[in-house]
């Protein structure tokens, strides 16, 4: 160790504070009430999750990442992918955490004037205010240079915007959406990304439904802006810092997926484990079949080594380290893998029994397998750590 | 009134539990928790406060324990009580029951409490006897396995569990009541309240501080020996009835159940 900063620099907890349990515990009780059963009933009710959502919004389990100051817990990212992990673990993912205190939050906290931050930050923290988030297009896809949506500056200051998002989450439970949008320059060309938070039934809005395999509560949406009118108190980050203040919620969005994904691969470990003790069909358990075990063993250490990597990502983004950006990469691919590999290897412990719909096994598959694309494709991680961890030319 | 809640910090529910061959105590080593079954009782205490019939100006959690045993305490208050008390000393390791409800009773004797609420059993030892120790000392009514309680000006009424149904007894205050699993739902604590648990009074006592005599506690002080441990015997397989005639079957278990004052 060369200098003090280096010596005093972020430190991964290995063992989780008293502070860390007790909200793991809570979350872990509260989620527990609900359960995948009632994540499947509001999913098949076309209802979003408003009565677990509530039950953690009130006990402050919604904001547990931003700042004290502003009615949020001020854990950081470490305390919310804790949240996330545990709510994984019993089968009632909140989709509308990653995009609403973890990106929108993080943006804010890092980008916001004084007055946004004021206006928009203990909503988020109290979970009252809930933001989607808007930045995928059916013909940009992972190439955000090519987003088309754009935003005109009026006279009286305020933006104009049009265009058309898609795939974006929990709209249905969300009050605002933060869109990410180009602005147009005064010869019709299209400039710089602008981030703009708009009301949910804004004028010149509409939204029509992504049929999805998933069988989550938190649907997916197409947008279509016709001239979304907001005034420029709703423009976050000014008219030059809009890539920066999206990249602000990136990290935050990998680490929330990352801990998504770990306590799925968690909970899929769990349940295969416990079948595989039970199950008997020749002289022994099937877990003791090492060709049952051994890949169960191996998902199982994958899901160890995301952890660690998902509680350095967290670590580094709460310390403001610039190591952050290749952690969470890291992190939210390795869990995207270990949670595939998990439910992959959970289904076929349990044979036919994998694929019926009473053990939940199938649900958890497409919620394991949306990680490998969304938010980021696993491609995409790989080109960055290609890129910049390796140094090695960029093929795009 | 004052309420203290009795608590005690016992090895994590998942932590198989092991006898240590050595000392021939329960091997405590590992992840350690609140003892759930105090949490009825802090859980208890919270619902007297706001039931309103009585004031309630304080909550106290009070355990006897090492020094990790502050976790319990600070999850105590995250679960709602106001401050804390730690009796904690090198001279109380190895106390037996008797011994530590001596303790107990001694460090409770310097709070004055009007109530005194624990759970029926802790996890770890399910000895289901600290209470009517606790009480014994202190010279106070106790009642044990109370699923419902009445509070009003000076008595409680309360239900307790019995082995054929339930008793109501009015029992005067102050007293000590050990309660079980069934009396109520306790809450969540919010991420606020684990946050400030911390920055919450905790006071640590030592035995001189509460007029424990040293001869009392401890290994030396306990009146028990452990001579010897053996693992319980096999559970004996129960009646099977056997289904030939449903009407017969209804009746043969229904006298089962007649017979044994269980309908
Ligand atoms: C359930 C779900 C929820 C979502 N929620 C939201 C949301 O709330 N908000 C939001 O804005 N978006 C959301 N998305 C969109 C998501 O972020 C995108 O689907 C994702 O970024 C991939 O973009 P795409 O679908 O356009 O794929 P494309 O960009 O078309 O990519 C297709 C394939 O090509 C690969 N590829 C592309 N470029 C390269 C390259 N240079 N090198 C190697 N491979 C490459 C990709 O990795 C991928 O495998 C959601 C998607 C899903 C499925």
């Amino acid at each position: 160790m060369s200098n003090a900063t280096e010596q005093t620099g972020p430190v991964i907890n290995l063992i989780a504070s008293l502070e860390e349990s007790m909200l793991r515990e809570a979350v872990g009780g509260i989620a527990g009430e609900y359960g995948p059963k009632y994540m499947l009933a509001c999913a098949d009710a076309g209802e979003p999750p408003v009565e677990l959502w509530d039950a953690l919004a009130e006990k402050g389990y919604c904001g547990v990442n931003l700042p004290e100051s502003y009615g949020g817990g001020g854990l950081g990212m470490t305390g919310l992918a804790a949240v996330q992990e545990e709510l994984a673990l019993a089968g009632c993912t909140q989709l509308l955490l990653v995009v609403s205190p973890a990106i929108a939050g993080s943006i804010l906290v890092s980008r916001g004037s004084e007055a946004q931050r004021d206006q928009w930050l203990p909503g988020l923290a109290a979970g009252t205010t809930r933001i989607a988030f808007a930045v995928t297009e059916s013909d940009a896809g992972t190439n955000t240079h090519n987003l088309a949506t754009r935003a005109r500056q009026n006279a009286a200051g305020g933006w104009e915007i049009s265009g058309q998002k898609t795939f974006i989450s929990g709209v249905e439970h969300a009050t605002h959406i933060l869109v990410v949008a180009r602005q147009e320059l005064a010869d019709g060309t299209l400039g710089l990304p602008l981030l703009f938070i708009i009301d949910v039934n804004a004028t010149g809005l509409q939204r029509d439904l992504i049929p999805m395999a998933l069988r989550l509560p938190d649907k997916q949406w197409t947008l279509f802006l016709d001239g979304v009118e907001v005034g420029e108190e709703r423009l976050v980050g000014g008219t030059e810092g809009g890539m920066g203040a999206l990249f602000e919620g990136l990290n935050p969005e990998r680490i929330m997926a990352a801990a998504g994904s770990c306590g799925a691969a968690d909970r899929a470990l769990r349940t295969a484990s416990s079948y595989a003790r039970e199950r008997k069909v020749w002289r022994t358990p099937i877990g003791a079949h090492q060709a049952l075990a051994h890949p169960l063993a191996e998902a199982k250490i994958e899901l160890e080594m995301a952890r660690l990597m998902t509680r350095k990502a967290s670590a580094l983004y709460d310390a403001g380290y610039k190591g952050a950006g290749e952690a969470s990469n890291m992190a939210k691919w390795a869990a995207a893998e270990a949670a595939v590999h998990a439910v992959d290897r959970a289904i076929q412990t349990h044979g036919g029994n994998g694929l019926a719909l009473e053990y939940g096994l199938t649900d958890m598959w497409w919620g394991a397998r949306l990680n490998k694309i969304a938010p980021v494709s696993r491609e995409m991680i790989l080109n960055y750590v290609a890129e910049h961890s390796l140094g090695l030319p960029k093929s795009y | 009134m004052k309420i203290c809640c009795l608590v005690k910090e016992v090895p994590d529910a998942a932590v198989q539990k092991r006898i240590d061959a050595g000392t021939k105590r329960l091997d405590r080593s590992g992840e350690r928790t609140l003892n759930p079954f105090d949490t009825h009782g802090i859980e208890a205490a919270m619902q007297i406060r706001e039931g309103g019939a009585v004031a309630v100006d304080e909550i106290v959690a009070v355990t006897m324990g090492p020094d990790t045993a502050v976790r319990a305490l600070h999850k105590s208050v995250a679960l709602g009580a106001d401050r804390s008390l730690h009796l904690s000393d090198p001279a109380l390791s190895g106390s037996d029951v008797c011994a530590t409800g001596y303790a107990l009773a001694k460090a409770l004797e310097t709070e004055q409490p009007d109530l005194v609420l624990l759970g029926q059993q802790s996890d770890d030892g399910e000895c289901y006897t600290i209470g009517a120790v606790v009480a014994d000392h202190l010279k106070m009514p106790s009642l044990t396995q109370v699923i419902k309680m009445d509070v009003s000006e000076g008595k409680l009424v309360c239900q307790r569990q019995a082995e054929y149904g339930y008793d109501t007894v009015e029992i005067a205050l102050p007293a000590v009541i050990s309660v079980g699993d069934a009396i109520n739902e306790p809450r969540y604590p919010s991420l606020k309240a684990i946050m400030g648990a911390k920055k919450k009074p905790l006071d640590t006592k030592g035995t001189g501080d509460v007029g424990i005599d040293p001869s009392q506690v401890g290994e030396a002080g306990s009146k028990t020996q452990v001579l010897g441990i053996n693992p319980p015997p096999p559970k004996q397989s129960g009646e099977i009835i056997e289904d030939e005639d449903t009407n017969e079957t209804v009746e043969k278990i229904v006298a089962w159940l007649e017979e044994r004052k269980l309908i």
